[in-house]
């Protein structure tokens, strides 16, 4: 078994591996790289170089692209440790949008029902069925059916909660965390404005202790506590601040054996950490796309829902009414263009649809989803286990040579636990430390997230970064401390 | 059609042509070739697919009330989109890049604002480019339907609207508990060909006014082509104190509006149709600066009473503050604060790049002159055609042209359809059908000739002929 293979086994059993004391070299890093049987898929992306983040104008030119001459310091990839904010581009996406460009050329209204053949693409009114097929392995759904994608993340949420949050007098509260991430909370607020509740007394927000870290011990006991009166949980599976990763089947089973019914937003884990959202009988989930899969700023977002709550009862000849908020495209494809009064739904996640969806915006996702599919989330997050176990040895031994009695730069506020985290690691600097640290890592061309005042959130990718990125940024990023 | 007729209108239409002002706007759209519609392969290279070709060889797209045409300019900003993707990376939010035509992405969605306003006859903070036209017309009504069964519960909509807008009523209906029995009004047609009158509209208000809380209306009837009277009913619908939202999916880009002076109090579409976005393309909303003042802080006291609530998120804050994290939502004022998510920027890209075409092209009012003078020449060409044939179809579209957009809906024989519309695609023609037997024809201004209305006409013809063989 090689070194690589042998922390990754390390890490899925949540223990520490071992580093080298050499393990700060760009050739143990090499090492580590030269393993690493997912490399090859760093070619399927355009990472921006240092030249081109400095660009003023667009000039055409795209980085990589030339093959003459030397290669520049310049013409250098960038280290870009953002892809849990706006994954890098896709070399694919350029190919399926001019496919999707000829087409609506071509045929126009034609491209609705025909596809073209030698395209990736299928006809448009397949489109979404055929990014929810390529979705359903990466979020672990036991079938296509169990996934749409569709609109946005937080309007998903809403449709997911007119659904699922059916308060009543005694269960009206929605159990979440202190922080979430602020359109989730705008989210709860106005739903349960929106039901003539006071969110005053209807959400119930769990606070994190002083390292921000939520325990499950926590979570479990607030649902012991409104174990009568919460109707909904709903927490990110990772939660986007700290980078902590929730036990989302423990918390799911034991929210819904007393009762209460519970989503996950997955922002930070889809693309990041491996899924079963079927086997772990999750209610529902929303996603967004522009993160850890890639589908550009922006792009269509993703959702689930049980097979449990997808059946349509048609046992007295007319569909058994649930609540949803409907629209056209909800309806079966066979009835669909009937234009019926009656709305006769897709079984399924696809009968959440309300209108018909963006093409090109699906072209672009469907180019980004057919680089997963050349690969599985569990070799993704194989290699996600190692480079941010290495990054954090490396941020650890920062640490260590600082001088006696100084105090530490950084703290590293992800917990330390592989298992409760995903590729990110947040950096919480020491005051005063910030700008310093911003300026040189623009100045070495090292793309991380900046979270004012204090933290950053670096997150080495599987699918496009190395293990020789992650040496570089630390050097840069104690040069940078020391500096 | 008889020869002489055929030349007859053929010359008029060459003459009108070299009238039209603003022919020269076709030149911005790829236009499907024959060869292209008839082939099932995507071209092996490109963009020689999309290279300019004769006239001749050009199909007649009518359907640019299904799916507008591509704008020969999408193909170049969706590059530059790529290529700044690509270099920029995450710094495409927020860095500016020199002569390039696009904003940055934070600022794409105010941008695309201030492209559709005019377009619909609004402020720039009335209008938001957000999400698809049944999402928004869901989030517009979460806000501004808040029914109370022993007050104002009703939702007037029109028996035969769009299944999407009859669903949503429904639901939205059905969500706040009620039935739909008691609280949803469909106003019938008594005419055959389902056009509705002002009148009749008036009267079913008239009958439910004091009970009633919505009314929910297209600019455009999709099946008919009939263009409503929008100010009219409005005003007298707010007489009533009826909230009055218009989906205007077959309005925006056809027929100028005035959305603001007309009182609207809010508006939904798509733009995939007359706005040429693309299939699916980002859609757009509208709410009365009345509808979303916000008159208080963040600051003040109870903050929440300061603004219709709506279902929100994080996009729809204030942008100073959105970024600081903070657990309460407080909408900036205007459409902008009905927003929830950040925007595709790949598709508002598309929106954005057909909507310079608009300011190019002169406008709404611009657009719609030479509307007029296309549609109203199709129906002359239409009826220059043989009386055999024309007894196999008429037009169900009001014959008053303030009455109906750029749209003829021809409501044809029994069992003619399939073979007519087959017999259009072999001759070039894309029209739209809707079955059992109407088809639509839509000459849009921005890129459709007389020549096409000809054209079509003779196809018709034809095809009309075939058809009948057929059926006998």
């Amino acid at each position: 078994m090689s070194d690589f293979a042998s922390k990754a086994k390390v890490l899925r059993d949540g223990q520490k591996p071992e580093f080298p004391s050499n393990a700060n070299t760009l050739e143990y890093a090499q090492s580590l790289d030269a393993q690493d049987k997912l490399r090859h898929f760093r070619d399927e992306f355009i990472i921006p170089t240092r030249a081109s983040l400095k660009k003023k104008a667009l000039d055409g030119i795209i980085p990589g692209a030339q093959t003459n001459g030397t290669i520049t310091d310049a013409d250098t990839p960038c280290i870009y440790f953002v892809g849990n904010s706006l994954g890098a581009q896709p070399k694919a996406v350029r190919r399926f949008l001019e496919a999707q460009l000829e087409t609506w050329a071509s045929i126009g209204v034609n491209g609705h029902f025909s596809s073209l053949s030698n395209s990736p693409l299928t006809s448009w009114q397949d489109m979404a069925a055929d990014c929810a097929a390529k979705s359903a392995a990466i979020v672990g759904a036991a079938d296509p059916s169990e996934v749409v994608i569709m609109n946005t993340l937080t309007v998903n949420l809403h449709f997911m909660l007119a659904s699922f949050y059916r308060p009543t007098d005694k269960r009206h509260k929605i159990i979440l965390e202190w922080r979430p991430f602020p359109s989730d909370w705008y989210a709860f607020q106005s739903q349960i404005e929106w039901h003539g509740l006071n969110p005053e007394k209807s959400m119930v927000e769990m606070q994190p202790d002083e390292n921000l870290y939520l325990s499950t011990e926590k979570i479990l006991a607030t649902i012991d506590e409104h174990a009568e009166d919460a109707a909904l949980l709903l927490l990110p599976g990772i939660q986007y601040y700290t980078g902590q990763l929730f036990d989302i089947p423990r918390i799911t089973k034991y929210a819904q054996e007393r009762g209460i019914v519970v989503g996950w937003d997955l922002a930070h884990c889809a693309g990041n950490v491996e899924l079963q959202l079927h086997d772990w009988n999750v209610d529902f989930a929303v996603w967004c796309t522009y993160k850890y899969l890639n589908g550009g700023p922006g792009s269509m977002a993703g959702a689930f829902v049980h097979e449990r709550h997808g059946k349509v009862d048609m046992s007295s000849g007319k569909p058994v009414f649930k609540p949803r908020l409907s629209g056209w495209y909800g309806a079966d494809k066979s009835v669909r263009f009937n234009m019926d009064k009656e709305f006769q739904p897709t079984p399924g996640a696809q009968g959440f649809q309300v209108s018909n969806p963006s093409a090109i915006d699906l072209t672009s996702l469907a180019a980004a989803l057919s680089v997963f599919n050349k690969t599985s989330m569990k070799d993704l997050r194989s290699k996600a286990l190692v480079l941010t176990a290495y990054t954090e040895h490396l941020l650890d031994e920062i640490v260590r040579r600082q001088p006696e009695g100084e105090e530490p730069a950084f703290k590293i506020i992800t917990p330390r636990d592989p298992l409760q985290r995903g590729t990110q690691l947040s950096l919480l600097l020491r005051d005063g430390l910030m700008d310093t640290v911003a300026a040189a890592l623009e100045a070495h061309g090292v793309v991380c997230d900046k979270r004012k005042p204090n933290v950053i959130r670096v997150a080495p990718v599987p699918m496009y970064c190395r293990f020789e990125d992650v040496w570089k940024f630390i050097e840069i990023f104690e040069a940078a401390i020391r500096g | 059609m008889s020869t002489a007729a055929v030349q007859n209108a053929r010359k008029q239409a060459e003459a009108l042509d070299i009238e039209d002002s603003i022919a020269f706007v076709r030149d911005e759209f790829n236009i499907p070739t024959k060869a292209q519609i008839a082939s099932s392969r995507l071209a092996d290279s490109h963009p020689a697919a999309l290279q300019a070709s004769e006239d001749d060889a050009k199909c007649i797209y009518l359907c640019g009330n299904s799916l507008g045409v591509q704008p020969k300019r999408t193909v170049t900003r969706l590059n530059q989109y790529l290529t700044t993707w690509a270099t920029q990376g995450v710094q495409g939010h927020f860095k500016p890049l020199e002569e390039s035509p696009l904003p940055t992405w934070l600022d794409a969605d105010a941008k695309a604002a201030e492209l559709i306003a005019p377009v619909v006859g609004a402020n720039v903070s009335e209008v938001a480019v957000m999400q698809t036209l049944t999402a928004n017309i869901h989030l517009l009504m979460s806000a501004f339907y808040r029914p109370d069964i022993n007050g104002r519960h009703k939702i007037i909509l029109e028996n035969k609207a769009f299944p999407s807008d009859h669903f949503a009523v429904e639901t939205q209906i059905r969500h706040h508990g009620l039935s739909t029995e008691k609280s949803m009004v469909l106003i019938e047609s008594s005419s055959k060909d389902n056009i509705i009158s002002t009148e009749e509209v008036l009267s079913v208000i008239s009958a439910h006014a004091d009970t009633t809380a919505l009314l929910l209306l297209p600019g455009i009837q999709y099946y008919t082509g009939q263009l409503l009277d929008i100010p009219a009913i409005t005003a007298f619908a707010h007489k009533h104190g009826i909230f009055v939202i218009w989906d205007l999916a077959h309005a925006v880009g056809n027929v100028p509006l005035y959305l603001h002076d007309w009182g609207v109090d809010a508006a939904a579409w798509c733009s995939y149709k007359y706005l040429n976005g693309g299939p699916g393309c980002i859609g757009g909303l509208f709410v009365h600066t009345n509808n979303s003042v916000v008159t208080k802080e963040i600051t003040d006291e109870k903050p929440e009473e300061g603004y219709n609530n709506r279902l929100a998120g994080w996009w729809g804050n204030d942008k100073k503050t959105r970024f600081v994290m903070a657990n309460k939502f407080h909408p900036v004022a205007g459409a902008a604060g009905f927003q929830l998510s950040n925007p595709s920027i790949l598709d508002i890209t598309s929106l954005s790049a057909s909507l310079e075409i608009f300011q190019e092209a002169g406008g709404m009012e611009a657009l719609r002159s030479k509307s007029l003078k296309l549609t109203n020449f199709l129906e002359a060409t239409l009826g220059q055609m043989k009386e055999e044939d024309r007894a196999h179809f008429r037009i169900i579209t009001p014959s008053k042209s303030e009455e109906r957009g750029a749209q003829l809906s021809l409501m044809l024989s029994d069992g003619l359809l399939d073979t007519v519309m087959k017999e259009l695609e072999a001759r070039g023609v894309i029209v739209d059908e809707r079955k059992p037997n109407v088809i639509r024809v839509a000459p849009a201004p921005l890129y459709n000739t007389f020549k096409d209305c000809v054209l079509f006409v003779e196809a018709f013809s034809a095809a009309l002929e075939v058809a009948k063989q057929h059926a006998l």
